[in-house]
């Protein structure tokens, strides 16, 4: 065991979306922060422009066990290395919704956030301004209140405009899709070329992944980080209510002890709690790992007579409709929010492109329908609503890593309303299709997309694991970032949420560091 | 002709494949490796026949596009650079195991059903047969993941190597547009 001779102000885990933003901010503040981060290190050089060589930026740590009917999908969902799974995410940055915060009082059903809309408003309007998203406010007729977005919307390709037709017909609204991505240029940021690449990783900075924005600002402002690392234990004092740093093993095996006055666990949904877990801390609730979800994917997709230009845009998306997102008791069926996310860029190959999209096709006649779908080809996907359910968790698995030190089972089976939302959104999407004049028309099956939960915030030390800042409730200089923190999931992608609240959370702690360290 | 070492391409393209032969280290697509008949190191002879067989006949154009020296060169590769869909689908590593199994269940449900090589098949039974493999496991096929999940990855691997290239992109009329290109292929280092 080697310990490290320089204790720093603040290790961050992970460097990610809540990592990045963090380290960013607590060194602008002159704070002296070290990100360690169990991956290799990325530039944006590394980010070659094919669906194969993307597959090199998934979860390559410590095995993960899923269980569940539905699993979480962390091979899918999970990035590894500098950026974490935010440097190859597609910007569709939307905000939570009012209704979102206080699920559990309004609808009695999941749970509530210790804090409202209106407190994360302005952390959402602050974050936007910085990173640039571009959109149109008054076209999203359903967004909560908050400043107008400081760029243009991404423009609409053919894919969307014949894929809106369908919305328009049926009396649906439609909106260009909200993006933290540059419609033009921002901030020495260049504008987007709508080429489709951005699950690669956009290596222009045109996309705002930790590698285009907080990481060089981190960088700039003096924070340090070392890849390689993968933090196995988070120490604490004596009497276990201070945390005084963390262990960390290098690649070559070390384990080292890097001690710091603060700490962040920016590990994402399924590593933080693992590092909880197996450092037996801020666990009074035995909420730890508990609440884990995912939003299904509903994907529709169809061909048109018209040519599409299915590969033209960014991969996200490029417009929106949140109709069935207010009122969650208000659906048709099951209950929740749900978004559709219309004319998602697509390449031939992967799980979400054009061949994965229709699996039952072999033989000759995939090879005609590759040829007619590369130019007629439609998609929209639905990001619908889970709720939080306490058995849904991560524990530590009887299997450990080359160390000892177990490693995480998830467990997710969806609840039955949040099942039943899912399917009526696909039937709602086939709908739109037919009313779009889709000529054929299927839809795919459920897909996990995002991970949440497992280390709540909540008003309680008996309900949850950390306050509404990730201040854990037993120890006040133990903070968590992520979606991990999350509540309840919402419909919407949960990214801008992620950076609104690690911003507030960098707020508190510097006016309250004194007190805190 | 003797590979001593493969490597996985770090700096070369997504079908870039390299072998250390005869001294230098060349750089080859999956395509330009079956011209060429360049040895497998993890597959046998056996397996990647067969791989070869099924896969294009579920997309076709798979073999000639070097799909069993895909599949062969990404078993060899840490986790960590792994290409191949299995590492999205929850199927702990190393996956040489996954496809052996499903390989030789492959073999013998056709043995089971015709009472032939699967290189025997017509047309129109290796039709009825993938149609089967895709619902459920067909009779004989055990000790192996189900059978249509085995449908399902080899299915994407082959697209992956069929279209998931520049010059696949540009046959199915479709802009690459990268910002990065994936690097190309034929290189030669002293
Ligand atoms: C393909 C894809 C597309 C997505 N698209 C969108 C989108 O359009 N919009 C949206 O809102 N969200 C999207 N997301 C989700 C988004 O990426 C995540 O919500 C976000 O990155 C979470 O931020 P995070 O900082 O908590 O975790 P991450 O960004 O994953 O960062 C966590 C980091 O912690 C590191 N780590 C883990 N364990 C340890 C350890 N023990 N020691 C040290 N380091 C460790 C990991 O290696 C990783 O680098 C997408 C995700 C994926 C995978
Ligand atoms: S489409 Fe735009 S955001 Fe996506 S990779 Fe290309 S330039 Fe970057």
């Amino acid at each position: 065991m080697t310990i490290s001779p320089e204790k720093i102000d603040v290790v961050i885990v992970g460097s990610g979306a809540a990592g990045s933003l963090m380290a960013a901010k607590l060194s602008q503040a002159g704070k002296k922060v070290l990100i360690l981060e169990a991956g290799p290190e990325r530039k944006l050089q590394d980010l070659t422009s094919s669906q194969i060589h993307a597959r090199r930026l998934k979860w390559a740590g410590d095995a993960v066990t899923e269980q569940g009917a539905q699993p979480v999908g962390n091979g899918f969902n999970s990035g590894y290395g500098t950026g974490g799974s935010a440097l190859h995410h597609y910007g569709v940055w939307p905000r939570l919704h009012s209704e979102d915060f206080k699920v559990k009082s309004l609808f009695g059903k999941g749970l509530d956030w210790p804090i409202n809309y209106g407190d994360l408003q302005p952390y959402y309007d602050r974050i936007q301004q910085e990173v640039g998203i571009s959109g149109d406010h008054q076209a999203e007729v359903w967004r909560p209140d908050g400043a107008a977005y400081p760029l243009p919307p991404v423009p609409a390709f053919q894919q969307s405009e014949i894929i809106a037709r369908g919305f328009t017909k049926l009396g649906k609204t439609t909106s260009p899709l909200p993006m933290a991505l540059n419609s033009h240029e921002y901030n020495d940021r260049p504008g987007c070329l709508w080429d489709g690449w951005c699950d690669a990783g956009c290596p222009t900075k045109a996309l705002a992944n930790p590698l285009a924005v907080y990481l060089p600002e981190a960088d700039k402002q003096g924070a340090k980080i070392i890849h390689q690392a993968t933090v196995s234990r988070i120490l604490t004092d004596k009497s276990g209510k201070k945390a005084t740093g963390v262990t960390y093993r290098t690649a070559a095996g070390d384990e080292v002890t890097q001690l710091a006055g603060m700490v962040v666990l920016a590990a994402f949904a399924i590593q933080t709690p693992r590092l909880l877990l197996n450092s037996g801390l801020a666990n009074r609730s035995g909420l730890v790992g508990s609440y884990i979800m995912s939003h299904s994917a509903a994907s529709v997709f169809g061909l048109f007579e018209d040519e599409t230009a299915p590969y033209m845009g960014p991969t996200g998306g490029q417009m929106l409709n949140q109709d069935s997102y207010d009122h969650k008791d208000q659906r048709p069926q099951g209950f929740g929010s749900y978004q559709w996310m219309i004319g998602l860029a697509v390449k031939p190959n992967d799980l979400l492109g054009i061949g994965g999209s229709n699996p039952g096709l072999f033989g000759a006649k995939l090879t005609d329908f590759m040829k007619t779908a590369a130019q007629h080809f439609g998609n929209m996907t639905a990001c619908v609503e889970d709720l939080p359910l306490a058995q849904n968790r991560v524990t530590l698995s009887t299997e450990t890593d080359q160390y000892g030190l177990p490693l995480a089972t998830v467990h997710h089976s969806a609840d039955a309303a949040s099942m039943a939302l899912w399917q009526g959104a696909l039937e709602e999407g086939k709908q739109i299709f037919k009313a779009a004049d889709a000529r054929e028309i299927w839809t795919g099956p459920l897909g996990p997309m995002h991970i949440m939960g497992g280390t709540i915030m909540g008003e309680t030390a008996e309900t949850s694991v950390t306050n509404s800042y990730g201040q854990c409730h037993d120890i006040d200089n133990l903070f968590i970032a992520g979606p991990g923190l999350f509540p309840t999931s919402g419909g919407v992608n949960p990214t801008f949420t992620v950076h609104a609240l690690a911003l507030r959370s960098t707020d508190y702690m510097l006016k309250n560091w004194s007190s805190l360290t | 002709m003797k590979i001593t070492r493969r490597n996985f391409s770090l700096t070369g393209g997504a079908l870039s494949l390299s072998f250390l032969l005869n001294g230098g280290i060349i750089h080859l697509s999956p395509a330009q490796a079956k011209e060429r008949a360049l040895p497998y190191q993890t597959l046998t002879p056996g397996q990647a026949a067969l791989i070869d067989l099924l896969g294009d006949a579920i997309v076709p154009g798979a073999k000639s596009a070097g799909l069993s020296y895909y599949i062969d060169h990404q078993l060899s590769a840490e986790f960590q650079d792994n290409l191949l869909i299995l590492r999205y689908l929850r199927v702990p590593a190393p996956f040489d195991g996954f496809y052996a199994s499903s390989l030789a269940a492959f073999e013998s449900a056709i043995s089971q059903k015709y009472n032939k090589k699967p290189r025997d098949l017509t047309e129109t039974e290796m039709t009825a047969f993938i149609t089967a493999m895709m619902q459920s496991n067909p009779d004989g096929w055990q000790h192996a993941p189900p059978a249509p999940f085995f449908y399902f990855v080899l299915r994407s691997d082959a697209i992956d190597v069929t279209y998931g290239t520049m010059d696949a992109f540009d046959s199915l009329d479709i802009p690459y547009m990268a910002h990065i290109e994936p690097g190309h292929t034929w290189e030669v280092n002293p």
